[in-house]
């Protein structure tokens, strides 16, 4: 059994960190318990630090090929870090005022991140199953943690239930699988077991492979299995909510990349329109909804659904053609990366916000500009950029999905990029929504409003990614690019 | 990086960089941040000079020109470069937004927030410039898209009573239209040379030599075209405008109709037909047909308005049909008349629009029955001037609106033989209809005149203390006024630039 | 350069006085134009309020023009001169000056007349508030006729003559403050654009022929003279040429706006409304000649009823004008229309059409003028409030008798000598017809130009103004005007061998002939209606002696045979008020609503969607949910119903999902 540690530290170290927390939290008194977040932010940083020196040092394979550090891995393990470090930013103020549990809160929230941490890495179903669930079970107490709100006891509920059985669903296609290949649990060997199944399998190994989709669907929210998405957001503390709709979706696409691109590549004519179906459905509805939506955090809920369908759609461009199959691959990959850039960004900013009003609704943002102008300015960017419109990095998220689409051509391309830009003109109008309330209203309070340090400097972070990534793009294409993972096609 | 390379892409971003100089400045120093803007847009339209100076006329290639690696991985690249079509609308990109600046130093819309003004108005800048002078589609498209936001808050936050309307449904039209090009676009990325390439000049001469399957033509030539309408706008894509510019501040009308709106028409000389050869042939009879119909139709909406400033909105809309129909023909002269055509209206309506924003100054309103007449009277000087560009507008000879008017009649007389051999009756008759047009035209801009500047003096101004042409907008019109004059008398200023490159243009369409 | 120029080449050599000023004719355009930006921009400044640089201009202009016609009396040839303009891909445009006898012979009129209405204003229009601006638009339009006069080519032409048509508006609407006048100026630019377009689309066709290389009209002649275009298309050309004519020169059916452009100050009626700019559309058809000769013939035809209509037509409505200006304007539509119809009858007919136009100029100036001047004794228009002026004003009444004398058709007087050459042609061309319309069109004018005499200088005087004559300045043009009146008429004499038809001819020069008895008939025409006139207007009657026997013939003419009324209600409104409104509702309810309809339609599609979701895919959950909430404990929860009836939701959703896909493949 070879255990590579060094590619292993960053794990290691999250972990550590994770136990730490726990420990301190026992002795700290009430009033000091925030304590627990510049110690967990030590950890992450120096857990961050150990993927640093990972990069370049190629691909590290431990535990029999179960577990592997490989570019695709470091780039996921890195923004997963980077988020946990904003999370974490955000949080402080947030629980200490909130007075949450904030210790087990900290504790949860790192573990969580483990698991995240973990996905990237994992090439075996049951690692993947582990990793998933550890990002998930934390995520069902942190939705319920505002005790005695009722939101927020329906929204951990909710998201529990739904958590629990989806979860039972995909076990059960992982078995299948288990079944079907002769008991095969690492992702490359499925792959090639999977080629030569009997005929008569062929229909069981699909709805395996449909349920263990299903799993992942639900982590990315995907239609039918969204709804929880918004009522959980609202409900949970607004730093979770970032949490949920960034890290914890994003962990559900690394598994989901993996599971496609490797496991089941070869029978790509099954799912393809399963997923083609996903992604319509998902992002339809999701811009839809967000049209009616009056309050933030569900606004922000309904359009994180509709970027998963979008990012959902480069799975549903899969085709024999590896070129093509590569350019889908780092189009997902490098939409996802800005997603998270620009969602962190917005929940951010809401945290912001939400100091003079939990309430939340968009009206709250009326005369941000006066208020809190470098707030209302990146959220403003933020928004653009969601809407994929110049001079913003979503811009070429959208694009890099467009042209994947196109070149993908033969029918189904061109037709998923029209219904993904019909789609993208209508968010446009209700991601304007916001701009208009912060430039164009005056807010009733309008002294100026207290805005944690930590938060502005998240904002300001992300607003000059964001602009930054539309000026030299260059960086995020290439990241997307050289992340090795596919190995499909001919 | 010399002065022959990166001469284009220093005037094309200085804006950007004072838009961010500007933002950063203190809000108290209101003086400061207003010079700041006339400094930044004059510095810029000298090196636009500059460029005009040292261009060489005498030939149809690019100069100027800089082609760098931008985004290797989709193969995208930044491409700038500049020839005899671009550089006429290049110049006035930044003549206007210069005047526009002076215009601020006396006039910032309500409400205020001087520095958010100037700082939009010259990413705005940038974003029309760089239209003109990018070769690369992405690029081009990029630039296209940068004019969005900041024309969709000027609107906005500084427009008049219906301002979100109008803003949103500017920003939302013309999106629609432009995510189509940009499928296009990406279509003829795949489809034109291997390697895949979004070099203008590459997919023009692959184009122009029927690179693109005919079938593939007319689909693509369909999406491209659609966004190009819109912003044109072209009949019946239109509905935006009267109410973008209705609502818009002044100087957002004046950028609107005197560069953004050419953004359209220049895309289809630049990328519609020459890429697109079999498309546009098939085409052309339809866009004709659309022009045709944009210029009676305008001038007779134009009958109907009682909105001085959407009286002029929808002028601007039958002056670009006289734009596309001279574009529809597909000949030399036809897109020459367009390229004049389009400056013309450019120096012209942006005029008018100056005009009507400062009679909304003195009368804070733009109802004709309310201003009542008489305006002669008691401001001369504006009386005069408006009345000279409504001339001028109407397409007097000897002004700079006849030229595009009368060359783009005269090309639809015989339309391109090569293309559209077997439609010169229907042409003929698009001729007619622009000839009435013009009576037509003649009727609401001489009718509009009778009723706000001749008659009598309503009661209620003459104690309203309504003042004549201040300084600051003699400064920042006599350049207009005087252009208007000397491209009526001397077009050689236009066509002496464009002839070479249309004339390249044609002979790589084998015509 | 081309088939002129190597004319012109011979003409220089030959070298005659005044070929100097024949080669600088552009000065002469420039002149006024410069005269025009000094006064603009340093007239107010100036004493006399810049009026002095229009006049020495163009006077300058006219002594310019004395040397020009010179060179032609001295027998020279033509002469053609450009200067590159621009080029536009195929089409190269050229700045440049045609000189032959016809130009000559129209600088001359143009600037003598403009010279006198120079002066004339500076009494005319003393203390106007707009004095300047008038002197501004005057030389400017002097300027803009003159490059009509000039240009060598179709489109210079074409700038020149759509100024003067924005001069012509900008002076009728001199005095904008009464809506009538801004009314008149516009219907006169608009009227006149009518006529301008298809004058545009012949200019094209025109330079189509040459396969759009030049707008030079001495080679588009020579390329329609090549013979290889078909005639239909040149006649089809030549028709939308005399559009343009039909407008300008306000002959019927566009007539109507010459009236109504006696709103502008009385001067203006003198010079664009009478001797020149209206005088432009028979100018064209001369200057493009050779266009309606190579035309098939029915188009000279048309050209010659067209003429025939407007010269009987408006002769009678001349009869029952009050206004002393309309009376003058009516005559003009008929005296243009004689020139009209003269230049139909071909080669002949060039010359003595343009003989017309040359002496009807002076004697029709002389008359607006002298009515002008009685005006601005009375301050009315209206013959009514006239009468016996001859005591107060002689020397307009003496002026104003020549004229009157002159345009009825009197030996030895201007007007005599070109309609009897008119007569004489349409004998000679065997247009009987025409004859007789000339020849009952001028008893007419005599009658007509007889009761205007009568009512406005004879009896005693009606009006409540003290008259007066007028200033030096004012008498001083009127006079010299008399003098060329009684003068020009003898350049077209046979007797003296017709001069005037050695400067300007068509090809060959024919020689006028004088016929005895077509002299006399006219001249008895002439008595007759003059006598008739004097006979019924000897002495004044509240109500005019023709309306009782005319009866509803009488009205007819009071209302323009509604021509005015017919376009108003047929054209004028329907467009301005009901079509506009018409456009603009399909724009806002129909295109409009298109746009927002796609909004509204996302908005209920936003709705169902919503709905769907909440109901459907949620709808479970919410009860589960309402528990929860009302205990906020998760076992008791896990034991209500709701689990196992979510549960079921999921799965069945699954398995619809692996159905669904799993049997697609």
């Amino acid at each position: 059994m070879d255990v590579d540690y060094h590619a292993l530290l960053p794990e290691f170290i999250l972990a550590g960190t994770v136990l730490l927390v726990l420990v301190v939290d026992v002795f700290l008194p009430e009033r000091t318990k925030w304590f627990a977040m510049p110690l967990g932010l030590v950890g992450v940083v120096a857990s961050l630090v150990a993927v640093a020196t990972l990069i370049g040092a190629g691909t590290r394979v431990s535990f029999g090929g179960t577990y592997v550090v490989d570019e695709f891995a470091l780039l996921f393990k890195g923004f997963f870090l980077v988020t946990a470090v904003v999370v974490l930013s955000v949080s402080l103020r947030y629980f200490r005022e909130g007075g949450f549990y904030q210790g087990e809160y900290y504790f949860l929230l790192l573990t969580s991140f483990l698991g995240c941490v973990m996905m990237p890495s994992s090439r075996d179903l049951l690692l993947l199953f582990i990793a998933l669930e550890l990002v998930s079970a934390p995520g069902f107490l942190m939705a319920a943690f505002r005790k005695g709100d009722v939101k927020s006891n329906e929204a951990g509920v909710k998201f529990f239930i739904i958590g629990v059985l989806s979860t039972a669903v995909m076990l059960f296609g992982m078995s299948l699988i288990y079944g079907v290949t002769g008991g095969e649990t690492q992702l490359a060997e499925i792959a090639s077991a999977l080629a030569d199944v009997p005929g008569e399998l062929q229909t069981l190994t699909y709805a395996a492979i449909l349920f263990v989709v299903v799993g992942f669907a639900f982590k990315v929210s995907a239609f039918p299995f969204q709804f929880w998405a918004p009522d959980t957001y609202e409900g949970s503390p607004v730093p979770v909510a970032a949490f949920l709709a960034v890290a914890s979706a994003v962990a559900g696409f690394a598994g989901l990349l993996q599971l496609m691109f490797v496991a089941f590549a070869e029978q790509h004519e099954f799912w393809v329109p399963i997923f083609a179906f996903l992604s319509v459905a998902t992002m339809s509805v999701g811009n839809f909804v967000a049209l009616r939506q009056t309050q933030m955090v569900r606004l922000l809920a309904y359009s994180g659904i509709a970027q998963s369908g979008y990012i959902l759609m480069t799975f549903a461009l899969v085709t024999d053609d590896a070129a093509s199959n590569r350019t889908a691959f780092a189009a997902g990959v490098a939409y996802i990366l800005i997603y998270g850039i620009m969602n962190l960004g917005a929940f951010a900013a809401t945290v912001a916000v939400s100091r003079r009003h939990p309430a939340l609704l968009i009206a709250d943002f009326a005369g941000l500009r006066e208020t809190a102008p470098v707030i209302a300015v990146g959220m403003a960017v933020f928004m653009i950029s969601l809407a994929g419109v110049p001079p913003t990095g979503g811009f070429w998220g959208k694009l890099l999905i467009f042209q994947a689409a196109i070149e993908r051509g033969g029918g189904l391309g061109p037709a998923l990029a029209v219904v993904m830009l019909v789609n993208s003109v209508v968010s446009v109008f209700y991601y304007l929504l916001v701009p208009r309330q912060m430039f164009l209203r005056e807010a009733a309070d309008r002294s100026r409003l207290r805005v944690p340090a930590l938060v502005t400097v998240v904002v300001g972070a992300a607003t000059i990614a964001l602009v930054g990534i539309f000026v030299l793009p260059n960086p995020v294409a290439r990241l997307a690019e050289i992340s090795s993972l596919v190995g499909l096609g001919p | 990086m010399t002065w022959e390379n990166s001469a284009i892409t220093i005037a094309t971003l200085l804006p950007v960089v004072g838009a961010i100089v500007i933002a950063l400045m203190p809000k108290s120093r209101e003086r400061e941040i207003r010079g700041m803007g006339i400094v930044v847009s004059g510095a810029a339209l000298a090196i636009a000079i500059a460029i005009a100076i040292g261009f060489d006329y005498g030939t149809d290639g690019l100069q100027y020109e800089l082609d760098l690696d931008w985004i290797g991985a989709i193969g995208v690249r930044y491409h700038v470069g500049i020839d005899g079509i671009s550089l006429p609308l290049y110049v006035l990109t930044f003549l206007l937004t210069f005047l526009c600046a002076i215009y601020t130093w006396r006039f910032v819309p309500d409400p205020g927030r001087t520095r958010g003004f100037l700082a939009l108005m010259l990413l705005l800048e940038t974003g029309m410039a760089g239209t003109f002078i990018a070769f690369d589609l992405i690029l081009f498209f990029v630039f296209w898209e940068l004019v969005l936001v900041p024309m969709y808050f000027l609107i906005a936050i500084w427009g008049s009573a219906n301002r979100e309307y109008a803003s949103i449904k500017f920003f939302l039209y013309t999106l629609f239209g432009s995510i189509f090009m940009l499928l296009g676009f990406l279509a003829m990325y795949f489809q034109g040379p291997d390697p895949h390439t979004f070099d203008m000049v590459a997919l023009r001469d692959f184009g122009a030599g029927g690179g693109f399957s005919q079938t593939f033509q007319l689909v693509v030539f369909g999406a491209v075209a659609l966004g190009f309408a819109v912003k044109v706008p072209m009949w019946p894509f239109h509905t935006w405008l009267p109410d973008a510019h209705t609502e818009a501040p002044t100087i957002g009308s004046v950028l609107l109709a005197g560069i953004m709106l050419k953004m359209g028409t220049y895309g289809f000389i630049r990328i519609a037909i020459p890429f697109l050869p079999y498309g546009a042939e098939k085409y052309a009879p339809w866009i004709g047909a659309l022009a045709a119909i944009a210029i009676v139709y305008a001038a007779l909406a134009c009958l109907a308005q009682k909105d001085l400033k959407r009286l002029i909105a929808f002028s601007s809309v039958g002056h670009m049909g006289f734009v596309m129909l001279g574009i529809a023909t597909l000949t030399e002269i036809g897109i020459q008349a367009a390229i004049f055509g389009m400056v013309a209206h450019g120096v012209i309506t942006g005029m008018l629009f100056f005009c009507v924003g400062s009679i909304y100054d003195r009368y804070h309103t733009r109802e004709i029955a309310r201003i009542g007449g008489g305006m002669m009277q008691t401001m001369p000087k504006l009386g005069g001037v408006f009345a000279f560009v409504a001339i001028a507008s109407l397409g007097l000879p000897g002004l700079a609106g006849f030229w595009g008017e009368i060359m783009a009649l005269l090309s639809s007389f015989s339309p391109s033989e090569v293309f559209l051999a077997d439609r010169v009756g229907l042409f003929r008759l698009y001729m007619v209809m622009g000839g009435i047009g013009t009576v037509l035209t003649a009727g609401y801009f001489l009718w509009m005149l009778q009723r706000v500047n001749m008659g009598t003096l309503p009661d209620q101004w003459r104690q309203a203390g309504l003042r004549d042409v201040l300084a600051v907008e003699w400064v920042s019109w006599l350049p207009l006024l005087a252009l208007i004059l000397v491209l009526g008398l001397y077009p050689r200023l236009v066509f002496g630039v464009t002839d070479d490159a249309v004339g390249g243009l044609m002979r790589l369409l084998g015509s | 350069m081309n088939v002129l120029a190597a004319e012109g080449e011979v003409a220089f050599k030959a070298t005659t006085n005044g070929i100097w000023f024949v080669e600088h004719a552009w000065i002469v355009v420039l002149l006024p134009l410069v005269s025009a930006a000094l006064i603009l921009f340093l007239g107010s400044r100036t004493p006399g309020k810049g009026a002095v640089y229009g006049i020495t201009a163009v006077g300058a202009a006219f002594v310019f023009s004395i040397g020009g016609l010179w060179h032609f009396v001295e027998g020279g040839g033509p002469f053609e001169g450009s200067i590159d303009w621009f080029t536009i891909g195929p089409l190269h445009l050229e700045l440049g000056v045609l000189v032959d006898g016809l130009t000559a012979v129209m600088l001359v009129v143009v600037t003598a007349v403009s010279l006198a209405v120079h002066v004339y204003s500076l009494g005319y229009m003393h203390g106007d508030e707009r004095f300047t601006w008038f002197y501004v638009v005057l030389s400017l339009f002097t300027a803009a006729m003159l490059t009509v006069v000039v240009s060598n080519n179709l489109i210079q032409l074409l700038v020149g003559w759509e100024v003067m048509g924005i001069c012509s508006y900008l002076l009728i609407g001199h005095w904008w403050e009464v809506k009538e006048n801004s009314d008149a100026a516009i219907k006169a630019f608009i009227t006149t654009r009518v006529g301008d377009v298809p004058f545009m689309f012949g200019i094209i066709a025109l330079i189509a022929v040459t396969g759009f290389t030049t707008t030079n009209i001495g080679e588009v002649s020579h390329e329609l003279g090549l013979g290889e275009v078909s005639p239909l298309f040149v006649s089809v050309a030549a028709l939308l040429l005399f559009g343009g004519t039909v407008g300008k020169s306000a002959q019927f059916p566009l007539h109507v706006w010459l009236p109504d452009a006696m709103a502008g100050p009385t001067p203006v009626s003198a010079l664009i409304h009478a001797a020149t700019m209206v005088a432009a559309g028979v100018y064209l058809i001369g200057r493009l000649f050779e266009v309606f000769l190579l035309a098939d013939e029915w188009v000279l035809t048309v050209v010659s009823i067209v003429a025939a209509i407007t010269a009987l037509g408006a002769a009678l409505l001349a009869i029952v004008q009050d206004d002393i200006k309309r009376v003058l304007a009516y005559s003009t539509l008929s005296q243009l229309a004689y020139m009209v119809a003269g230049l139909s009858l071909g080669e002949l007919g060039l010359t003595a059409g343009f003989f017309h136009l040359f002496t009807h100029a002076f004697f029709k100036a002389l008359l607006f003028l002298c009515a002008g001047s009685v005006i601005h004794a009375v301050h009315s228009n209206n013959m009514s409030e006239m009468g016996g002026l001859r005591k107060y004003m002689p020397i307009t009444f003496w002026t104003m008798l020549i004229g009157s004398l002159a345009l009825a058709g009197i030996i030895p007087l201007a007007g005599f000598w070109s309609k009897d050459e008119l007569l004489v042609v349409a004998h000679e061309e065997h247009a009987t017809w025409l004859f007789v319309v000339f020849l009952v069109t001028a008893v007419i004018t005599a009658f007509y130009t007889m009761r205007m005499v009568m009512l406005t200088f004879f009896g005693e005087y009606e009006g409540e103004a003290h008259p007066h004559e007028s200033p030096k300045t004012m008498t001083g043009p009127l006079i010299a005007l008399a003098a060329a009146t009684i003068g020009v008429g003898l350049l077209g004499a046979p007797q003296l061998n017709a001069v005037f038809g050695k400067w300007v001819f068509f090809e060959e020069i024919h020689e006028a002939v004088f016929v005895p008895w077509i002299a006399g008939l006219s001249t008895a025409g002439a008595l007759l209606g003059l006598a008739a006139g004097y006979v019924l207007y000897r002495e004044r009657k509240a109500r005019d002696p023709l309306q009782a026997p005319m009866g509803p013939a009488w009205n007819l003419l009071q209302n323009r045979y509604y021509i005015d009324e017919f376009y108003m209600r047929a054209i004028v409104r329907p467009v301005r008020d009901t079509w506009s409104a018409g456009v603009n509702w399909f724009n806002q309810v129909v295109l409009d609503g298109i746009v927002d309809g796609a909004a509204v339609v996302t908005r209920w599609v936003a709705q169902l969607v919503a709905w769907f979701d909440r109901t459907v895919i949620d709808g479970a959950v919410n009860g589960a949910g309402e528990v929860a909430g009302r205990t906020g404990n998760a076992l008791r929860y896990l034991q209500s119903g709701n689990v196992q009836w979510y549960a079921v939701g999921l799965f069945v959703g699954v398995i619809a999902l692996a159905v669904v896909f799993i049997r697609v493949v």
